[in-house]
């Protein structure tokens, strides 16, 4: 079944080549105008007429906003930033969840065009790297012609499926990460039926630190795609691992407690049911990854 | 709206709404039908092409994005008439039945061969993530670049 060329409503497109640029339209027509980065969301949903803005800003050509900053104290993301790059960089090593997330949004034709900010602001629930980016403490600069910046947690930022802070004149063009304390390591598991897919059976994101003798956890930051309405930071498991020695049943009080805080649904990629049993494994599996990586920089 | 950019080597300009694809401009305006249509949501690439060298979904992209621009098609491989050492693996090894993937698979594969021209097979599988077929069982495919990168 072919659709034919879509009949869209008249709409306008306009490229951006600057920051300032594009700020100056959005103030103007932001209300009625989605953003195009990579498009990979964005052309699904305007071909299945989920959405129908009156205009495209484009904002892909703005080369300002593509840079990966490691000269301060924890790296700065450029919202343009493509999970190509991403995921190929060699640098960005103490932030390997996400490299790896970003090598796991779609397949390398989606990571060719799709952007980090793009993956953000769509916030779909089944996002890849917003896991890996709250884990690491992210913080979002939205700037906008008639207010500056503002900076604000990720965690604050998302609010619920597809929705965002994000004000209609507002573009977002950095992702600041927080440092990875000693001890640390971070991981990515995506659960799916293929190797690259369009959306995650489940997606888990861990980062753990341990004490000097890495037999009891400091710090866990845990947080899921595609087991509830938005990505979020499974808090009860995390505080349920901070403290704790590694053992057996702190890990299984704290794989019901994440199986506990999930909303996951029925969907074409699984059930809710599997979802919920595949939780308090798959944060086993992280967690005993993560240990033995942490264990294995020490020596 | 005007469209202004590079099809295989060639300038071409094209009349096309903004919110067109590229693949349907590749396929409707520009009459280069190499490049298939699948799923229209970028998780099959049936509509791999290369954009300034890097393999995209054109289904998803959207045509102006790709202004000034240079696209590489299925066509603009075969310039020459001759199949690429790639494609005839692909004959020689069976790694084409039905043929619609094909076009995909070989514009994923060249982007891959130019980057990396001795992939290790994790690596070429890890490649072909976004690309499905439903005929081979994929065997045949990885057998054919498998070919290619011993010669």
């Amino acid at each position: 079944m072919t659709q034919t060329t879509l009949e869209l409503r008249p709409l306008d497109f306009y490229s951006a080549h600057s920051v300032p640029e594009a700020l100056h339209y959005l103030a103007d027509r932001g209300e009625e105008t989605a953003i195009l980065a990579g498009g990979t969301d964005l052309m699904v949903q305007l071909q299945r007429r989920e959405i129908s803005p009156q205009a495209i800003l484009h904002i892909e050509r703005i080369n300002e906003l593509r840079y990966i900053d490691q000269e301060t104290a924890a790296p700065v993301l450029g919202g343009l930033v493509r999970h190509r790059t991403l995921a190929i960089h060699n640098e960005l090593s103490s932030y390997s969840a996400i490299r790896r997330s970003a090598g796991l949004v779609g397949g390398w034709q989606t990571q060719s065009a799709g952007t980090i900010g793009g993956n953000i602001c769509n916030a779909s629930p089944a996002g890849d790297t917003i896991p890996a980016l709250l884990i690491h403490g992210a913080q979002v600069r939205l700037q906008s012609k008639a207010h500056g910046c503002r900076e604000m947690p990720l965690s604050e930022f998302l609010l619920g499926r597809r929705s965002t802070a994000r004000r209609p004149d507002e573009l977002l063009t950095q992702i600041a990460l927080e440092p990875v304390p000693q001890r640390s390591a971070d991981a990515y598991y995506k659960v799916g039926r293929r190797a690259a897919m369009e959306v995650a059976v489940v997606g888990l994101a861990l980062r753990l630190t341990l004490n000097e003798g890495l037999d009891t956890v400091t710090d866990a930051r845990i947080a899921l795609c595609s087991a509830g309405p938005a990505v979020y930071r499974a808090t009860a498991a995390e505080s349920a691992l901070c403290g704790a020695r590694l053992a057996a049943e702190v890990l299984k009080e704290a794989g019901q407690l994440l199986a506990a805080s999930a909303q996951p649904i029925d969907d074409v990629r699984g059930t809710r049911s599997y979802r919920l049993k595949l939780l308090p494994r798959l944060l086993t599996t992280v967690v005993n990854q993560c240990v033995e990586q942490i264990r294995a920089k020490s020596v | 709206m005007k469209l202004q950019f590079k099809v295989n080597g060639r300038s071409c300009v094209v009349d096309a709404p903004p919110g067109e694809s590229l693949l349907d401009v590749i396929r409707d305006r520009l009459h280069l039908t190499g490049t298939k249509e699948g799923c229209r949501e970028g998780e099959c690439g049936a509509c791999t092409v290369l954009l300034d060298d890097k393999p995209i979904d054109a289904c998803i992209f959207a045509a102006h994005a790709a202004a000034g621009l240079e696209v590489e098609t299925i066509e603009g491989l075969n310039a020459s008439g001759e199949l690429t050492p790639l494609q005839q693996a692909f004959v020689d090894c069976g790694g084409t039945q039905c043929g619609f993937c094909t076009p995909g698979f070989i514009m994923m594969l060249t982007a891959l061969l130019r980057e990396t021209p001795a992939p290790d097979a994790a690596t070429v599988r890890e490649a072909i993530a976004g690309n499905i077929c439903r005929c081979t069982g994929y065997a045949q495919i990885e057998d054919a670049v498998q070919k290619v990168i011993t010669k």
